[in-house]
């Protein structure tokens, strides 16, 4: 008799259809959410606040409450929802534009607070839903449609490391950061999900995952070419770790 | 300042700010946000004392952007929260307000003005009221605002904000001034007096026992979105016919009135008295709610008397929605002052005079 | 026996899992679905299949439903 070792998660809802482009990696990253609030019997506990880009989809798909942020604007109504109602497990998902750029002052200071919520944050160095502009986390010499030459320093300056940065913040339970360009790695990235809501469970403040991910619509990749970027460029200078876990003190 | 019970028996004396914190304290505020600002800041200071001994939720946020959207969060779930700012820093506001009414959510926002445009000063002024009833966020939208023009009223307007808000799922915004803020006054705060509002039907609360809720703004559809419209400006349409508020004083015979909002209206009052006083047929007229405005009784208005003159610490605001009521059928004059202290009850009495020799 | 099922309407022809699947047991089918792409087939004559779910962890789209091992 044999035994299944996959379905689709409770939490997605039924019979949907994502709407991201072939090869998207936003899709593994929710399935992993939603496995996760399977696995810790979160479904029916949880509160969402979803922001602007491609990440805002996250309501159409993941069957839990939800309400709907402006751009960059994620963690302050999480911040919200959980002070009004500590009792519910509550997370976001983000992209890099909302979570670094725009919103970097309520993601920052959400982690210093110690805000006892979850981020995710999708890290595909792009503006994906606005056809592939320039944003915080674009690569040194990445074309983009608004870096036509590539990114370079005297015009744009530098990427930022987010899960680095997040990990500096006192309040910060736990940051690491995951990518999903191997089977291997996203069964890690699934891993450092969990642990992440666990930390909220348990009380321990604020923890976050960057996922690194992949756009290739507007990186103009095949989908496999995509996961090679991701291992050979990204994860060159967005280094896949833990940067912080007050458990184990790293 | 600290008030210790936080429902004090009979009189007490007590500045605006605090009488507009103290109100939301009793009213059953459960969450505040904020973020200091010139003239508003005790209403910060004293919810970061009173809310914490009482176990309820304040966070010290690290904008104001911040704080409306911590605003937005709490109410999804139903919550009663609210923040406090002034002018300049109400303008970075306009997005989530305008989010917040296509949401549907119950926020209360109390803007102290001070004078602008841009930085400008923290004198009083009324230079906000576009900003309030007009507003700078994107979309069709309208927010309910009220304007007290006393202490007392600062207190019975922030009970009625919270009640507003959740009754009609609208962001509500008490409107005050840098010199209602900042002046005492005796006020007595009773009980909160309104009846608690059932969210049940659409509150955040996890997906427990029911299909899951989702608040949102996004419409894929433009049909969808037309349909939501239609919906939003009913509901508005329908506040426009309960909640409309304005106060009159011997308008019945008036020749001229006198209309003014806020803590202008308290030295128009004073000349009307004394203008009476001469012999002269002059009444004064206040919108309380002023967003929805009462135009309906100031189109009645204008065909009793034969003209209105409009004063506020501005350049001229409210006077544009005077003139859309009275619609042309008689004249509306201007007296006004961009920023400062209210304008003398006598220079007052001399424009008043002015305008009926004419 | 272990096996996987594809849901072909979600398929969006990305081919991940292609590449993925240690016994190469999937390949572009043949039909076109309502999103307009070939969805791949799962095809295991010889019951190859190791239910590792590869295939399903990398899919994006959760057309690869079920797996089952054993």
């Amino acid at each position: 008799m044999a035994t299944q070792v996959f379905k689709v998660p409770d939490s997605i809802i039924k019979d949907m259809t994502y709407g991201f482009c072939p090869g998207c990696d936003h899709g593994v990253a929710i399935r992993l959410v939603a496995e996760c609030l399977d696995e810790l019997g979160l479904k029916e506990n949880a509160i969402t606040a979803t922001s602007i880009g491609c990440s805002v989809c996250l309501y159409d798909y993941l069957d839990v409450d939800s309400v709907e942020a402006p751009h960059g604007r994620a963690l302050a109504e999480a911040t919200g929802i959980k002070r009004a109602r500590p009792d519910k497990f509550v997370f976001t998902y983000q992209g890099d534009g909302d979570f670094a750029s725009i919103g970097l002052g309520e993601s920052t200071h959400a982690a210093l607070r110690g805000e006892n919520i979850t981020a995710i944050c999708i890290n595909n160095t792009t503006y994906g839903m606005t056809g592939g502009q320039l944003g915080p986390t674009t690569l040194l010499g990445q074309v983009t449609t608004t870096s036509p030459t590539g990114r370079n320093v005297e015009y744009y300056g530098y990427p930022i490391r987010i899960a680095e940065h997040i990990a500096l913040c006192e309040g910060t339970a736990y940051s690491a950061r995951v990518s999903l360009d191997s089977v291997a790695n996203i069964r890690k990235a699934k891993q450092a999900i969990k642990k992440a809501f666990e930390y909220q469970l348990k009380g321990l403040g604020f923890s976050f995952v960057e996922i690194l991910s992949t756009c290739p619509t507007n990186w103009h990749m095949t989908p496999q070419k995509a996961h090679d970027r991701v291992r050979d460029d990204m994860m060159k200078v967005f280094v896949p770790g833990v940067y912080k876990d007050v458990l184990q003190k790293v | 300042m600290t008030l210790t019970a936080t429902k004090p028996e009979g009189k007490v004396l007590i500045k605006g700010n605090y009488a507009i914190a103290n109100a939301a304290v009793i009213a059953g505020c459960e969450c505040y946000f904020g973020y200091p600002i010139t003239p508003q800041s005790e209403i910060g200071e004293f919810m970061s004392g009173k809310m914490q001994e009482l176990k309820r939720a304040y966070v010290s946020s690290e904008s104001e952007l911040a704080s409306i959207n911590m605003v937005i969060g709490a109410c999804s779930t139903g919550a009663k929260a609210m923040t406090s700012s002034s002018s300049c820093a109400v303008s970075l506001m306009q997005e989530a307000l305008s989010y917040a009414t296509a949401e549907e959510l119950p926020v209360v926002l109390v803007s102290v003005m001070r004078g602008g445009p841009g930085l400008g000063n923290i004198y009083p002024s009324q230079g906000d009221y576009n900003q309030a009833t007009i507003g700078g966020g994107n979309g069709d939208y309208k927010l309910i605002v009220l304007a007290p023009g006393n202490v007392q009223e600062c207190i019975d307007l922030t009970y009625k904000a919270f009640y507003l808000a959740h009754k009609y799922k609208n962001p509500t915004m008490v409107l005050a001034d840098g010199l209602l803020g900042q002046m005492m006054e005796p006020v007595t705060f009773g009980d909160y007096p309104y009846p608690e509002v059932d969210d049940s039907a659409w509150a955040l609360t996890g997906a427990k026992g029911r299909g899951r809720r989702v608040i949102r703004s996004y419409a894929p559809s433009a049909d969808d979105q037309c349909v939501f419209l239609n919906k939003l400006y009913a509901k508005y349409a329908l506040i426009e016919e309960k909640e409309v508020m304005y106060d009159e004083y011997m308008t019945e015979d008036a020749d001229l009135i006198v209309a003014s909002f806020g803590s202008m209206s308290r030295n128009v009052k004073s000349a009307v008295k004394i203008a009476r006083e001469k012999g002269l047929k002059v009444g004064a007229f206040r919108p309380i709610t002023i967003s929805p405005f009462p135009n309906k009784r100031l189109k009645e208005l204008s065909c009793s008397a034969k003209k209105f003159l409009v004063t506020e610490i501005n350049m001229g605001q409210m006077v544009r929605d005077v003139r859309l009521a009275v619609n042309g059928k008689v004249p509306v004059e201007f007296y006004g002052k961009g920023v400062g202290s209210m304008i003398d009850v006598e220079d007052l009495v001399d424009k008043i005079e002015s305008l009926i020799e004419v | 026996m272990s096996h996987i099922e594809i849901d072909e309407q979600r398929c969006k022809a990305c081919y991940l899992c292609i590449d993925e699947c240690p016994k190469k047991l999937i390949k572009v089918g043949e039909k076109v679905n309502k999103l307009g792409a070939k969805p791949v087939e799962f095809c295991d004559p010889k019951g190859e299949c190791l239910g590792c779910a590869m295939c399903a962890t990398r899919c994006p789209d959760m057309a690869i439903t079920k797996v089952f091992r054993g």
